[in-house]
């Protein structure tokens, strides 16, 4: 009968190695969402932009430092934003009285569709335009609609991708709310 | 010598010869590369189109930014430009899209950390193939006859198997013609 050589194992050993490795990489690689990628500017201050609103003077976001800042990027022609329209307007309505703003960035958009939109679908919360999309590479956009949570300090707590949801929306910006309170 | 043997010879020779040449070829196409990349400093535009190409489309699916149409891949393109004219070196325009995006926005993977790996291991995975097969060319060249070595080790041999042998080589040399 043949045996197995000391060499042969050995050669085992490091192909069940290599193996064993591919997997546990595959493994852990195919159980996240490639949709979702983690912004390295959680924890971060928020880049800084001054832009034109739709219907006011230009607006900056380091003059709502002390404020909790809910940075929405959107556009009139996106079919996921309308969706979330009611979850922002909502919260814009329940927190603008406890130091909560809610700012609009349109993106990728003209601004006489975008007028319209915020006329026919009452948006109350203010507006702005990143008509070179210059604020939305500083803030790593990768589509939208994508929401940044700033708090009173000017750091992103958070960011979300896709729609918002005005339960969770509420609930994490109490929590931040909290926080900066402590 | 006779034609056979000559023959023999060269077949056995084979392996190393192709190896060899192999080896020639990837040092000829390394030089010509190496030489090539030497060339004349290149235009702002095509700096441009080369960071850019070296970026992930932010919102497209496996396009770099200097391939995509999209407004956003445009507006990267503008900020490169506008960097480089500034005095940026690609090093920093790639970290500050990196500073926004993370490392996923790079086209190649970053040469560390795990990612590393990407670079490393394909050089270390042909060093053990070259040296595998160095070590198989090797084997063949010495026992031409019986092919690739057996990598299974003979069981020892009992006493009783070891005088049959001896009783057997006993038989044979007295067979031999004188």
């Amino acid at each position: 009968m043949r045996r197995i050589t000391r060499r042969r194992g050995i050669l085992l050993g490091v192909v069940a190695a290599v193996v064993s490795a591919v997997v546990v990489l595959l493994s852990t690689g195919l159980g996240k969402d490639p949709s979702v990628v983690a912004s390295p500017l959680v924890g971060r201050v928020a880049p800084d932009f001054t832009l034109s609103q739709l219907n006011g003077p230009p607006m900056t976001l380091s003059k709502l430092r002390g404020q909790v800042v809910v940075v929405n990027f959107w556009a009139s022609w996106c079919t996921e934003c309308h969706t979330e329209q009611a979850a922002l307007d909502q919260t814009w309505q329940q927190f603008q009285d406890s130091g909560v703003v809610v700012v609009g960035v349109n993106f990728e958009d003209t601004t006489g569709d975008a007028s319209d939109y915020v006329r026919t679908a009452g948006v109350a919360y203010p507006v702005v335009e990143d008509t070179d999309s210059r604020t939305a590479l500083a803030y790593g956009l990768r589509g939208i609609p994508e929401t940044f949570i700033v708090d009173k300090t000017g750091r992103i707590v958070d960011r979300i991708i896709g729609p918002v949801d005005a339960t969770k929306l509420s609930s994490e910006i109490n929590e931040v709310l909290l926080a900066g309170a402590r | 010598m006779n034609a056979a043997a000559a023959k023999a010879r060269l077949r056995t020779k084979l392996p190393v010869l192709m190896v060899l040449l192999a080896v020639l070829v990837g040092a000829i196409t390394l030089a010509v590369v190496a030489v090539r990349g030497h060339q004349a400093q290149p235009s702002q535009a095509q700096q441009v189109q080369q960071i850019a190409a070296g970026l992930h489309c932010p919102i497209c699916k496996d396009l770099s930014v200097a391939d995509s149409p999209a407004p956003l891949a445009q507006q990267m393109r503008a900020e490169i430009a506008q960097k480089l004219r500034a005095g940026e070196s690609a090093d920093e325009i790639r970290a500050s899209f990196v500073a926004a995006y993370g490392d996923s926005v790079l086209m190649s993977p970053p040469r560390r950390g795990l990612s590393g790996a990407a670079y490393f291991l394909p050089a270390i995975v042909i060093l053990v193939g070259v040296l595998g097969a160095a070590m198989l060319i090797r084997r063949w060249v010495r026992s031409p006859e019986t092919g690739p070595a057996d990598d299974v080790e003979a069981a020892p041999l009992s006493a009783t198997q070891r005088r049959a042998v001896h009783r057997a080589l006993a038989r044979l040399r007295e067979e031999e013609p004188a």
